[in-house]
């Protein structure tokens, strides 16, 4: 009697996972850390912008705007503050409460809920790229020329490798305390990396090697070179590719579902 | 032995949809469960008592194909639940211990979300109308109370339709209104025709409920019956009374059946088996002693189940193997 109107709702076996997109995405636009990994990356590029309209002229000897220099750095610091901070406390916090298991019960596998997790994050990762790139060049009026080809590569490969490290933080972290105070770690690291407070291209010497083939640094880098239509250097990509792969190992090697 | 427990299984009583044989599983060089064999009619409430860490959880998480079990075989509905784990998960409902749902998810979100994962769910609407939490709909998990988040980890639970639902320390931490309407709740799910495997350890909520126990400590099957029958095993009766005079233990104790007295104010207390009651009164009135205030209690669940533990721990070895 009382299956006839949910039958109807619920014929399409593929309704469960819009369903689950549905809701996931409702709880990230209520939790704390939901909205940062959108909301930081444009308070940055606003701050940034306005930097660059007070210090007008090149940076150094590298020809570029203090906001050319900065609008890669901040879509990285967007997807570090996406896949380090937010989507490894919300996989660490349902697996510890038991909702992971308790999802695993049901006809659904808990995969699709960690699919739905990732599906959601890379929509507000894209939509943090879009409006970095054209909140910089339409508000700031930041001279880019981005070259898709690059900029599709480098995006996809920052991504990779930026998500595979925050799941390695899902996968080893035993509780939520644990998780937040490694991706608080590392979210302060790999900011400095990415060049936030200071860019590769003023420190010169070691240190600049470092953040070339530190993971934010080396993305950074990659999408410097595509978003004024130049080819990302060969040993950058391939550093990315590396990292990405080291770390997805290691997380689906070490992911546990309790 | 799984082929002996395959024929068995084969051979079942009709109304038997759920068969356990032989069941163990090990933590390491602990053992759980060790060798449990129990079957569960279409229908009824099958309870699961026994003192913390006696593997009453471990138990239903085989059952439910959270776990694999090391030896032994499982069948529900004719199924496996680690073969055909599929199958089962569709006409299963877990209510798992400790688990929480994501703190700012709705009440209404998360019951529609798993009618969405089943192909023929109850209405959702309907279930949480009849749960009582209709009015909560709108309200963040993290918002209830001990009793909501009960009945709405019971919703979740019931709303796939299931044939079983396993409920896995339902109560505890709720107060006493909660618990007793917890209790209507669970009746209510029988009448639906739903075979329920309820894990408990309070005594009170088995007796009331269950049609049957099994009763696990260490890892093994202890006892098999009735709530009425396990009771009865413990044998125990309690007589409390005021006497008109002072009568001192040693009097007392010389009374047929009696193995224990104490004493509260005016109060006294006696336990001991046989027919209790009326020995004591006989005995008191030939040495010209009155009695007023008789309570007589016969042995009830509680009784059996410190028995029952302690004839477990007088093996300690019981849940571990040599």
């Amino acid at each position: 009697m009382t299956s006839v109107t949910s039958e109807t709702k619920n014929n399409n076996p593929r309704g469960h996972f819009s369903e689950l997109l549905k809701v996931e995405g409702k709880l990230a636009l209520r939790e704390p850390y939901g909205v940062f990994g959108v909301f930081f990356p444009v308070a940055l590029l606003v701050l940034f912008g306005y930097i660059s309209g007070q210090v007008p002229g090149k940076v150094a000897n590298t020809g570029l705007t203090v906001l050319d220099l900065y609008i890669p750095t901040i879509m990285v610091i967007g997807f570090i503050s996406i896949a380090i901070t937010s989507l490894p406390n919300i996989l660490v916090r349902d697996r510890e409460i038991g909702w992971l298991r308790r999802v695993s019960t049901t006809p659904v596998p808990p995969s699709r809920l960690l699919g739905a997790q990732l599906i959601l994050n890379l929509v507000f990762a894209l939509a943090m790229v879009l409006i970095v790139i054209f909140g910089g060049e339409i508000i700031f009026g930041a001279p880019l020329n981005v070259g898709i080809p690059f900029f599709v590569l480098s995006i996809i490969l920052s991504i990779a490798e930026i998500f595979s490290l925050g799941l390695v933080i899902a996968a080893i972290a035993p509780s939520q305390t644990v998780a937040s105070a490694l991706s608080g770690l590392l979210f302060f690291l790999l900011l400095f990396l990415s060049g936030l407070w200071v860019q590769p291209a003023q420190v010169g010497g070691p240190l600049q090697t470092v953040m070339y083939y530190s993971p934010s640094g080396a993305a950074t880098r990659a999408l410097l070179y595509s978003v004024f239509n130049a080819a990302p250097p060969y040993t950058t990509l391939v550093t990315m590719v590396a990292y990405t792969v080291i770390f997805a190992v290691i997380a689906i090697r070490y992911f546990r579902w309790e | 032995m799984s082929q002996v427990s395959d024929s068995l299984g084969r051979s079942q009583i009709a109304s038997d949809v759920i068969t356990v044989q032989h069941l163990v599983k090990r933590y390491g060089g602990f053992v759980a469960v060790n060798d449990i064999s129990f079957s569960i009619r279409k229908g009824e409430i099958f309870g699961i008592i026994g003192p913390n860490g006696a593997g009453k959880t471990t138990t239903v998480e085989c059952i439910s194909g959270l776990r694999v079990p090391d030896s032994g075989s499982i069948s529900i509905f004719g199924l496996s639940p680690q073969k055909d784990r599929n199958e089962i998960r569709k006409s299963v409902g877990v209510q798992l211990q400790e688990s929480a749902l994501p703190p700012r998810i709705k009440v209404g979100e998360a019951v529609d979300l798993f009618a969405s994962f089943y192909s023929n769910p109850l209405d959702p609407d309907d279930l949480l109308e009849s749960l009582g939490i209709k009015k909560i709909k709108n309200t963040f998990f993290k918002k209830l109370s001990g009793g909501q988040k009960q009945r709405v980890s019971i919703a979740l639970a019931l709303v796939g339709n299931p044939k079983l639902a396993i409920l896995d320390e339902l109560t505890t931490g709720l107060d006493p209104e909660a618990r007793r309407e917890t209790w209507d709740l669970i009746e209510g799910i029988r009448e639906r025709g739903v075979t329920v495997i309820l894990v408990t350890h309070f005594m009170d909520e088995a007796e009331r409920l269950c049609d049957r126990l099994a009763f696990i400590n260490h890892g093994l099957l202890r006892a098999l019956d009735t709530p009425e029958a396990i009771a009865a095993q413990a044998g125990v009766n309690r007589v409390r009374l005021v006497p008109s005079q002072p009568v001192d233990d040693k009097t007392l104790y010389a009374i047929p059946g009696v193995s224990k007295v104490e004493r509260k104010g005016r109060y006294v207390t006696v336990t001991g088996t046989g027919d209790l009651a009326a020995s004591v009164i006989n005995s008191l009135a030939k040495i010209g002693v009155n009695v007023s205030d008789i309570e007589a209690k016969t042995g009830n669940l509680d009784d059996a189940f410190v028995k029952l533990t302690k004839e477990g721990a007088s093996g300690v070895s019981g849940g571990v193997e040599p």
